[in-house]
């Protein structure tokens, strides 16, 4: 039992980062209809941004964090500008593909600008756990559970209660109705991505302490990041975040307790697990069902 | 000068062309008059770029080498290609290597399943296939149907063996727990280590295989741990060995940890050592058959000093501390050696009649002592080692060099 | 037929006589780079049937070269110990060209099979099913090592059952010649030019088979589904049928592709068709231009010259020094990928149709200009 729950515990620890990654997915694919496959790569290209203002600056950790957001922000606005939105009007693949672009470029100039070498990144957390009877909880998984909560929150309460929230969501949802209101649909759609990326740093670097800084970090994160907003819903952030919750758990179950899923078959059973939900339920948990009548 | 004399310089002009000339068709492709041309593949992109050092450490060893002379007059050319680490486009990488830029040996290319996977070809078309970098035991065991290729570490076979073999003599009874990377390479460690502890009171009682796509290895080491072991081998490469470090920690468990060559860079250990896994680490065993450009005992020596030279001056902005660098001068160093021995016009069978021969005591990037060797029915290159032990923050060498015959 | 189909037809013979008179003037070499760009060719014009002209976006295309590339591996090597598949011992060791169209139909079936379930996916989801097709199929290859060869792989260069050229050894120096490939009495003279035959030779049967599918009521019908599913189903047309045939047709002409790579590259192991696969041939059909044939030849070019010429194009084009950055050494690890990234995007930006609305375009203008002129010459000769 014990050992049930140190599973379902550091699972939501790791659920937490695909959360934040997943959500950041959903939120580019409301405002854009596009799917970010470089998603991962510009959280791990800004993870490497915060090691080298830690290290190489001298930076303290949570300055550092919050000057990566910032920096985040601004390179998702700035990707958004000069790469997507030029070809906005294409088909949708012809997006996807200047994604695949992105992901060679970010994952190329990490390796280039700071090596492969595989690096240690530090964690606001101590490595240590908490002794609740039988059970060990990482100290670290429940810090990075509170961090993601906390800004999804935040930016829970931005999309409510503020206007530029309002103009966010009103952009995604009918763009064309919120231009005649006056609404910058393309600027509300910049900060739609420079939101994401910023999303996306903060899942790397909490993703970082543990699965150390590499230029191949976060592609399995991704992947996993994907099939939770698939399973939640790909155009609910509330499934988004349930979703990797979900996923982080049952992974992690599902690698303990069901001895065939060896650690070749982690990942394609996971993926599998989805699929089986998404024939019964296509649009996702969370997401809204597309009834078709023919 | 009268116009006889003039006449005569001509002929004798024409003559010494004429001659080189038929000299160079006879000669092997890849061989002019002023050039070697070397050619491999390395991971530039993909899941083990950070092992291109071991290119990059080469070429600037090679640089140098041109700088004083070259080898019998000829400077060496080294290029290699970007495979990815994908066995798919390894061959045709090595293959326009070969067939377009008619290199004269394809050197030092990373990786077993893309060192197979080019084998037969090279062997076929009679190309050297020089200082594989890849340590499975094959490319030293199968040299009568391979007799261009020949590897250069110490096997993880024969790694593996020697871990058995210090457990055997220095722990008795101890109950081993493993994480193997699911390959060739994580299974031929494990594989010795079971060899060297056979006749023994020590026993492997759990092993945990993990795949190279996995995204961490939290449930193995837990799964280790459970077990109750208190020896942990860690057989994986540098990014999941400090996560199992980092995991091991966690879990408040400190067995004696042995962890593979592969992944005992100071700087990998570092790595686990920042993300506060000291304790984890303390202690570690691994073999160490180059000398590590982080470690005290080399600061001051003749060698190093030209290393880091050698890397200042030809190979700027790169990472000193890296010691996949030295390997590649190590591999380097020996070619250059290999070549000149073969004669003022090298031939590809004179240069693996060399390379059966090999008898060097004095390669300043091994460890002293160590004598890279090889004969008629040995095909390891290297195969003696120390052991060292992590110590409040370096290695530490100790005891004699241990030798073994892999295969 | 009309007069446009023959100019059509005609033009493809043409194209047919030149590439396979190409190789008296170029290079052994070339002829196998070219070989590769045949090969995928062929995963392209498998892979824009569905995508581009049924508009199901697949990302698992390099699962089916895969289990293509492993069908011919498996019967061409004749293993020992033999193969054992649920308990029985399978030995084999077919000539190589034999194994091709098996390969296709067994990827073909394959892909027909998953067409089902995927008919209730579109758009991102069947994306992501497609994906995790690609990623599970390297994984279940190890996972059943004693079939598949598992991470080892399966050697094939050496093997019976492939072609080879014939190889004379000189006692004297040991050098060795080839002598060439003995092909129904026609000898060719190196292997790498018996590649490129086979290869191209399939390439444009397979292109000529595409073209007549499509430009029938079968093309409309795939158009039809792509351009949108509920008025094509309100037309009659059956959804389920046409979307499992276009997987399965695209799935097989991607097997014979993993078929003629296996074959090429005389090797696989699960790291032979890795996830990039697939999405460098999702690439690669963007760059040709969804929703053409022909033009699908740029794409193919571009993802084989991409991964392998670029290393060495790089040193002549970028010069290693550029000062604002501190230097870049393009032989660093990295290099590679950001200038397929970078030429990628910038590809992308100048043409988001791909190679074919390029082509059109500058068709579009040819003709204009011709049309322009010919109006100034009738209005000066009136």
């Amino acid at each position: 039992m014990a050992e049930f729950f140190q599973q379902v515990v550091s699972g939501l620890g790791s659920g937490a980062i695909y959360a934040a990654l997943a959500l950041a997915l959903v939120l580019i694919h409301r405002a854009t209809g596009v799917i970010n496959f470089a998603q991962g790569e510009m959280a791990m290209f800004t993870t490497y941004v915060a090691w080298a203002l830690i290290t190489n600056h001298g930076w303290d950790y949570w300055p550092a964090f919050v000057g990566t957001l910032v920096i985040a922000f601004l390179l998702g606005v700035g990707i958004h500008t000069v790469v997507i939105r030029p070809v906005e009007r294409a088909s949708v693949l012809t997006v996807v593909i200047m994604t695949i672009g992105l992901v060679l470029t970010f994952n190329g100039l990490a390796s280039l600008i700071w090596s492969a070498e595989v690096r240690a990144f530090p964690s606001p957390f101590p490595n240590d756990t908490w002794q609740i009877g039988d059970v060990a909880i990482s100290q670290q998984d429940v810090g990075t559970f509170a961090i993601v909560l906390a800004l999804v929150t935040l930016l829970w309460a931005f999309f409510q209660f503020t206007k530029t929230g309002l103009a966010l969501r009103a952009s995604a949802v009918n763009p064309d109705a919120s231009r005649l209101v006056g609404v910058r649909v393309g600027w509300m759609l910049a900060i739609g991505w420079g939101l994401a990326a910023a999303l996306g740093a903060v899942s790397g670097m909490l993703a970082a302490p543990t699965l150390f800084l590499d230029p191949n970090m976060m592609q399995a994160t991704l992947i996993y990041a994907f099939a939770a907003a698939v399973l939640g819903g790909i155009d609910s952030p509330f499934g988004a975040v349930v979703g990797g919750l979900i996923l982080g758990v049952g992974l992690n179950l599902i690698g303990n307790y069901i001895d065939f899923v060896g650690a070749g078959l982690k990942l394609p059973v996971a993926l599998l697990v989805i699929l089986v939900v998404l024939l019964v339920r296509p649009a996702g948990i969370f997401g809204t069902p597309v009834t078709r009548r023919v | 000068m009268s116009r006889a004399r003039l006449a005569v310089a001509a002929l004798a002009l024409a003559g010494a062309v004429a001659t080189s000339a038929a000299a160079s068709t006879d000669a092997d492709p890849g061989v002019t008059g002023t050039t070697i041309l070397l050619g491999g593949t390395a991971p530039l992109s993909g899941p083990a770029s950070a092992y291109s050092s071991i290119a990059r450490g080469a070429a600037a060893y090679f640089k140098y080498a041109n700088a004083r002379g070259g080898v019998n007059g000829r400077r060496i050319l080294y290029t290699y290609l970007d495979d990815g680490y994908d066995p798919a486009q390894t061959v045709p990488a090595t293959t326009q290597l070969v067939e377009r830029d008619r290199v004269f040996a394809v050197f030092n290319s990373l990786g077993t399943a893309q060192n197979e996977a080019v084998r037969p070809y090279l062997n076929q078309s009679q190309v050297p296939q020089l200082f594989a970098a890849s340590a499975a035991t094959t490319f030293g065991r199968d040299y009568k149907r391979y007799p261009w290729t020949i590897g250069f570490q110490p096997s993880y076979r024969a790694e593996g063996r020697i871990y058995g073999t210090f457990l055997a003599r220095t722990k008795a009874r101890a109950r081993v727990a493993v994480l193997f990377q699911n390959d060739a390479y994580g299974k031929d460690l494990l594989a010795g280590l079971k060899q060297g502890i056979a006749r023994s009171t020590v026993r492997v009682i759990a092993a945990e295989p993990y795949e190279v796509t996995a995204a961490d290895v939290q449930a193995e080491v837990a799964g280790l741990k459970a077990s109750g072991a208190d020896v942990l081998a860690i057989f994986a490469t540098p990014k999941f060995a400090t996560e199992a470090y980092v995991f091991a920690e966690r879990l408040r468990w400190r067995p004696l940890v042995i962890v593979n060559a592969v992944s005992s860079a100071s700087n990998v250990m570092t790595s686990a050592v920042r993300a506060s896994a000291a304790g984890a680490v303390e202690g570690s065993i691994s073999i160490v058959y180059l000398k590590d450009p982080t470690s005290r005992s080399w600061r001051d020596d003749v060698a190093m000093r030209l290393y880091r030279s050698i890397m200042a001056r030809y190979a700027r902005g790169a990472n000193v501390r890296d010691v996949f660098h030295v390997y590649g001068m190590a591999v380097a160093y020996e070619t250059v050696k290999v070549l000149k021995a073969a004669g003022a016009n090298p031939t590809r069978a004179g240069v693996m009649a060399q390379v059966r021969k090999l008898n060097d005591p004095s390669n300043p990037f091994l460890l002293p002592g160590i004598v890279v060797r090889t004969s008629a029915t040995d095909r390891f290159p290297v195969e003696q080692v120390l052991l060292q032990r992590w110590s409040q923050g370096s290695w530490s060498a100790f005891g004699g060099l241990w030798g073994y015959r892999a295969g | 037929m009309k007069r446009g189909e023959l100019i059509r037809i005609g033009l493809f013979v043409l194209a047919c006589i030149a590439i396979l008179l190409l190789p008296r003037f170029i290079s052994d070499f070339r002829a196998q780079q070219f070989a590769y760009v045949g090969i995928y060719f062929i995963a392209l014009l498998g892979l824009n049937l569905l995508t581009g002209f049924t508009g199901q976006i697949s990302l698992g295309h390099g699962a089916f070269m895969l289990i293509g590339g492993y069908t011919t591996a498996i019967l061409i090597s004749n293993q020992t110990p033999p193969l054992e598949l649920f308990g029985h011992q399978f030995t084999s060791d077919m000539r190589d060209i034999w194994t091709i169209p098996i390969a296709g139909l067994v990827a073909g079936v394959a892909g027909f099979l998953f067409g089902f379930p995927a008919l209730r996916l579109t758009g991102l989801y069947l994306a992501l099913a497609t994906f995790a097709i690609a990623v599970a199929a390297p994984a279940v290859v190890r996972r059943f090592a004693d079939f598949t060869g598992g991470g080892g792989g399966i050697n094939l260069f050496d093997v019976s059952g492939r072609t080879k050229a014939e190889v004379v050894t000189d006692p004297v120096t040991f050098e060795s010649r080839e002598l060439g490939v003995d092909v129904l009495g026609i000898t060719i003279p190196s292997f790498n030019e018996w590649l490129y035959y086979l290869c191209w030779t399939l390439a444009l049967v397979l292109l000529g088979v595409a073209w007549f599918l499509l430009r029938g009521r079968f093309g409309r019908s795939l158009r039809a589904v792509r351009d949108s599913e509920l008025a094509a189903a309100s037309s009659g047309v059956d959804l389920a049928r046409y979307k499992t045939l276009a997987f399965g047709i695209s799935a097989f002409y991607a097997g014979v592709a993993g078929s003629l790579l296996a074959i090429a590259t005389t090797f696989v192991n699960p790291d032979t068709f890795p996830i990039t696969l697939s999405i460098f041939l999702l690439v690669g059909v963007v760059v040709g231009g969804l929703g053409s044939l022909w033009p699908l030849v740029f794409g193919a070019i571009f993802i084989h010259f991409m991964q392998i010429e670029w290393a060495q194009s790089a040193e002549r084009i970028v010069p290693n020094f550029v000062p604002l950055l501190g230097g870049i050494d393009t032989d660093l690890p990295g290099a590679p990928a950001v200038a397929f990234g970078v030429i990628l995007i910038l590809i992308m930006l100048a043409s988001p149709g791909g190679a074919a609305a390029l082509l059109r375009r500058l068709g579009a203008a040819i003709t204009d200009a011709y049309g322009r002129y010919r109006a100034r010459r009738t209005e000066a000769a009136s």
